[in-house]
């Protein structure tokens, strides 16, 4: 209890820095005026609640995040269609075995596209197996180098069935259908993966 | 002061409570942080989740991996124990220790200080055991089970009683800040736990939570941020405005800021729940507040972190020279840094950036690392020597300590931020002129390997600078002798505690707010021209509250200070103050979101296995890294939307009937919102979604078979451990009394449903021309692999996955009305109104 340090009355009198009179075990407390940046950065958010929630609701500058997606993925939609149709224009079978899949570039390039995305079903040896304890143990894709093409054997057919999926009709291989890859690869990729298939198949695709 | 009419009187405090729940702190904080760099490898290593046993015990254990210490069950230890056994323990040591002296007298019970230490000692005990086994509630930072919520919550009770006890015994009459952190820490812990814990129980170790889908999601928040804010915030900031002004020897900043800071904190932070479900299916109103109440929350934080830091102008020498200062002033600045990135990473367009990736990881991370692990061991610091009465073993070694921990949680932060903001930015990276995603989510999860072991690193080395301070404060305790503080204190003549309750609510401060905050929420609810109205009001009272406290000042000022020597009507007034928040979005929330209101998608219900398969997900820790939430974002619905359909971001309805909702709030792995599919054309039981169930078979078996570069544990005690088909009639009995629209069922009708399902998806693994094998059943014929594997976790947990995302789709005709209570329904109907009388629609989307 020191009176020299207890100086409350005094100090406020003098203007100066107040320290409060009451201590609590010895702690004590200056009463400091609260820094203007501060209370200023604390009103801002204050105002800006008001502001934003006002020009949300009570004005069209924001659209809802619902509007906002399904516009964005409506454009996409149609300017993947778009490419397709193009692509569709300037690729038949013809060119699919004879320039594609002949193409070294575009054979490389559909080989990584299909060790990224379809090894796991299909196998890197496109056998659709692996080996466990030295058993075969099939996957649950077909084959893709036992000369059987369920859903046609023709190059187009190929990009078809990868593009769109296993048809919905069909019933899948014991039940598996394969996703429509068009959804995730764009229609210049899938012709690179049906290339590089066909690179695989020179016999059943050679004509 | 009283001092010419009081007497003296000498007490003892009970210091070695203080002691225990020191020693318990330290002990946990050492387990829950190693549990923590375990996790941290195992996103690097997927061999750490059990199969690394293998080599060190020399082969005599063998597997692919270890069901007890996969990530999906340790991360939950982890939090658990740092949250609430380090910090807890260490929250406990500081609050008995102040409490007593700034109460001037010794804890009320000692029998009470006795079972709250032992038993929250006994519920951690309880947490290590369970959480490995699989025994969870499937929610953050709430995953215990039913019966020890129960214990948790009791023990909490007799912590509270003794802590209020103790108030109402103090010589001291005036409560110090210290105090009003204490108070909100006991009242809102007890609120949001007790609300965020309400279940049905199935049995002894499971339960449903009451609440489902985003509701749950609401609550899980509402309750998860306000932990952070009300265990690891309020609590460390009571301590630091008692223990840092000691250290220092200086007076506290600004009085005036305590109590600015204070009110505004525990009002706000209630509110901010929601900004951990931006972009979500979450109505918009809620995103809208969860973010801005995050925004107005800056300022309040860092008020804490001014009074902190400013408190030490003129002993800014001692930062040189004692380790408890250095720790201090590291955890103050620690804080102010996470709570100036909190608000930033609240903003929603950040937040889609951020959100799932490792971003909030480093977040958190700032937080229990820099501000509450600091903290805890500069008041390890300080108090050992006195609780042993000797002086620190070594300041050197203190000293270490703190360049040790400061630079792992710097190299830990940093790789977050670079991991977090480098996925979040690959993951929305396009290619092919905007039409494809550039990359593979596992692509994204192999460019962040080398955060990810900086991340290990950091953290080992925040652990070792830990047991430097374990051993430290051994030695210290070991060179001095248990010591409890005998004072003498004047007992001043009882003038304190003897305001009525309505004197204290029925204030001006008091009416001018209750008032401002009603017009506000009503501005929030009523149809559109009277909200602005209400805005009106809110900011006339406003304007009229300052203009009242320009004159009468000097009265709100002894309304305060009176109310501070009257420790019911205050704490009365800080339950209200935090009761606000949640009351205001979750009420409103469940009363309009429910079934019969929902337009659009509405899920469809599991069937008894897909939902027993649902229950090993949960238990497994699935939740932990895949969300099942596609976002309101382009990348997310361009990587897990379903080809041709343009709006297939999930939708409110969807998750409606999932209890606990499993949105998840960190991908490791990617969104598992529409992993699911149709039924097979000519089943009844068999789905096959986006990947068939033979894909699942070798994928749960093996996720590497599908990408060498998952990190995903391998789960071979799926195939081996048989489903709870016994219990599916009381889950789904409780899940009924939930609201679930489930038929009535027999128990026989619910079993065997399951185990025909169960049986065909077995007979579609095993037969037809491609079969999947299964090693240790070598030799077994086809009838025996379907019968064992239609009763295994596997095909339950496969059933699962298969129906993830299916819905059924609700249409209402005309045009839709404005829904009291829903801010959306108001723009929503002026819209669709619009859209009506174009002609561009006749019913609704």
């Amino acid at each position: 209890m020191n009176p020299e340090i207890k100086r409350g009355n005094y100090a406020k009198e003098k203007g100066e820095v107040v320290l409060r009179e009451h201590e609590y075990d010895g702690i004590q407390e200056f009463d400091q005026k609260l820094p203007n940046w501060w209370l200023f950065t604390f009103y801002g958010a204050i105002v800006w609640f008001v502001v934003y929630w006002g020009l949300y609701y009570h004005t069209k500058i924001y659209r809802t995040d619902q509007e906002k997606v399904v516009a964005s993925i409506t454009a996409l939609h149609e300017k993947k269609e778009a490419e397709l149709a193009a692509l569709m224009n300037s690729l038949d079978d013809a060119t699919m075995i004879g320039k594609l899949a002949t193409d070294p570039v575009v054979v490389a390039s559909g080989e990584a596209i299909y060790t990224t995305n379809c090894v796991a079903c299909h196998a890197a040896d496109l056998s659709a197996t692996m080996e466990v304890a030295g058993n075969k143990i099939p996957l649950p894709g077909m084959s893709l180098n036992d000369g059987v093409w369920k859903y046609g054997s023709k190059p187009m057919d190929l990009f078809k069935l990868i593009n769109e999926g296993t048809p919905a009709d069909s019933p899948g291989h014991n039940g598996a259908k394969m996703v429509a890859w068009g959804q995730v690869l764009s229609p210049k990729q899938i012709a690179e993966v049906t290339a590089y298939i066909i690179s695989k198949n020179p016999k059943d695709f050679g004509g | 002061m009283n001092t010419a009419t009081s007497k003296t009187t000498t007490i003892t405090y009970d210091d070695r409570t203080v002691r225990q729940f020191m020693i318990a702190s330290i002990v946990w904080g050492i387990v829950g942080m190693l549990v923590g760099v375990i996790c941290a490898t195992q996103l690097s290593w997927w061999q750490m989740n059990g199969k690394f046993i293998e080599s060190i015990t020399g082969g005599l254990f063998k597997g692919e991996g270890l069901q007890y210490i996969t990530f999906g069950r340790l991360r939950p230890l982890h939090t658990n124990a740092v949250i609430f056994a380090f910090v807890g323990n260490m929250m406990f040591a500081g609050v008995y220790y102040s409490t007593q002296r700034l109460c001037k007298c010794r804890t009320a019970s000692d029998l009470l200080s006795k079972i709250h230490m032992w038993g929250w000692q006994l519920i951690i005990v309880a947490a290590a055991i369970t959480l490995p086994a699989g025994l969870t509630r499937g929610k953050e930072y709430a995953e215990l089970i039913w019966p020890i919520n129960i214990a948790v919550a009791l023990i909490w009770v007799v912590f509270a009683i003794n802590f209020f006890w103790t108030l109402a015994k103090r010589n001291e009459p005036s409560l110090y800040v210290a105090l009003w952190f204490y108070i909100a820490t006991i009242v809102t812990i007890a609120m949001l736990y007790i609300v965020n814990h309400l279940s049905l129980p199935t049995s002894f170790l499971h339960s449903y939570p009451v609440f489902g889908g985003f509701a749950d999601g609401l609550v899980q928040w509402w309750y998860g941020h306000n932990a952070v804010a009300f265990f690891l915030t309020t609590p460390i900031l009571g301590i630091m405005y008692y223990f840092l002004p000691k250290a220092a020897n200086r007076p506290v900043y600004s009085y005036r800021l305590s109590i600015v800071h204070f009110w505004s904190l525990v009002f706000l932070y209630i509110w901010a729940g929601p900004h951990h479900l931006l972009n979500t299916s979450l109505p918009r109103w809620l995103q809208m507040l969860g973010m801005l109440f995050s925004l107005m929350l800056w300022a309040p934080s860092w008020g804490g972190m001014l009074n902190g830091l400013l408190t030490l102008r003129g002993a800014w020498a001692k930062l040189r020279t004692d380790p408890v200062i250095k720790f201090f002033v590291a955890g103050i600045t620690f804080y102010g840094m996470a709570t100036f990135e909190g608000p930033l990473l609240s903003i929603r367009a950040v937040n889609a950036l951020s959100h799932y990736t490792d971003w909030g990881i480093g977040h958190v991370h700032s937080g229990a690392l820099g501000w509450n692990g600091f903290m805890a061991a500069g008041l390890f610091y300080w108090l050992a020597p006195r609780l042993w009465k000797t002086k620190l073993w070594s300041a050197s070694l203190a000293n270490m300590h703190f360049w040790i921990g400061l630079v792992g949680i710097l190299l830990y932060v940093v790789a977050m931020w670079t991991s977090g903001i480098m996925q979040g930015l690959m993951l929305g990276e396009v290619a092919e002129g905007g039409t494809t995603l550039k990359y593979e989510f596992v692509e994204t999860l192999k460019a962040i390997q080398l955060p990810y072991i900086l991340r290990s690193i950091g953290g080992t080395l925040y652990l070792i600078g830990f047991f430097l301070c374990a051993y430290n404060i051994f030695k210290t305790a070991r060179s001095g002798q248990p010591h409890d503080d005998t004072v003498e204190v004047t007992v001043p003549v009882k003038e304190h505690d003897k305001m009525p309750l309505s004197q204290g609510l029925f204030s001006d401060p008091v009416a001018y707010t209750v008032a401002g905050l009603a017009a506000m929420i009503l501005w929030f609810f009523l149809p559109p021209h009277a909200d602005k109205a209400a805005l009106l009001v809110a900011m006339v009272l406003g304007v009229q509250a300052v203009r009242t406290f320009r004159r009468k000042g000097q009265a709100w000022d002894q309304w305060h200070e009176s109310l501070l020597r009257n420790y019911l009507p205050f704490t009365l007034l800080i339950f209200v103050a935090v009761a606000i928040g949640g009351g205001v979005q979750i009420v409103p929330a469940l009363l309009v979101n429910r079934a019969k209101n929902i337009e659009g998608r509405l899920q469809e219900l599991y069937t008894p296995l897909e939902l027993a398969g649902r229950d090993i997900y949960v238990a497994e820790g699935c939740y932990n890294c895949h969300s099942q939430m596609i976002r309101t974002l382009v990348p997310d619905v361009m990587r897990y939307g379903r080809a041709g359909v343009v709006d297939d971001y999930s939708h409110l309805g969807e998750s409606l009937f999932d209890h606990p909702y499993q949105w998840g709030s960190k991908r490791t792995g990617p969104d598992l919102a529409r992993e699911g599919g149709p039924l097979v054309a000519g089943s009844t039981h068999v789905r096959s979604g986006k990947r068939d169930n033979k894909w699942h078979w070798f994928h749960f078996m093996n996720p590497r078979w599908a990408n060498e570069d998952s990190n995903m544990p391998s789960y071979p005690w799926l195939y081996e451990k048989k489903t709870d088909f016994k219990s599916l009639p009381s889950k789904i009995a409780v899940q009924s009394r939930l609201g679930v629209p489930y038929p009535a069922w027999t128990k026989d009708e619910i079993d065997q449903q399951a185990r025909e399902q169960g049986m065909a998806i077995a007979r579609s693994l095993f037969e037809g021309t491609t079969p999947v094998g299964y090693e240790p059943m070598k030799g077994a014929s086809t009838e025996e692999l379907v019968r064992h594997f239609s009763e295994s976790q596997v095909v339950a947990l496969i059933a699962y996955m298969q129906k993830l995302g299916s819905y059924q789709v609700i249409i209402k005709d005309g045009l839709p009305t404005p829904t009291p209570l829903d801010p959306d329904s108001y723009r929503k109907v002026a819209e669709k109104t619009e859209a009506f009388r174009k002609g561009e629609t006749t019913t609704n989307p």
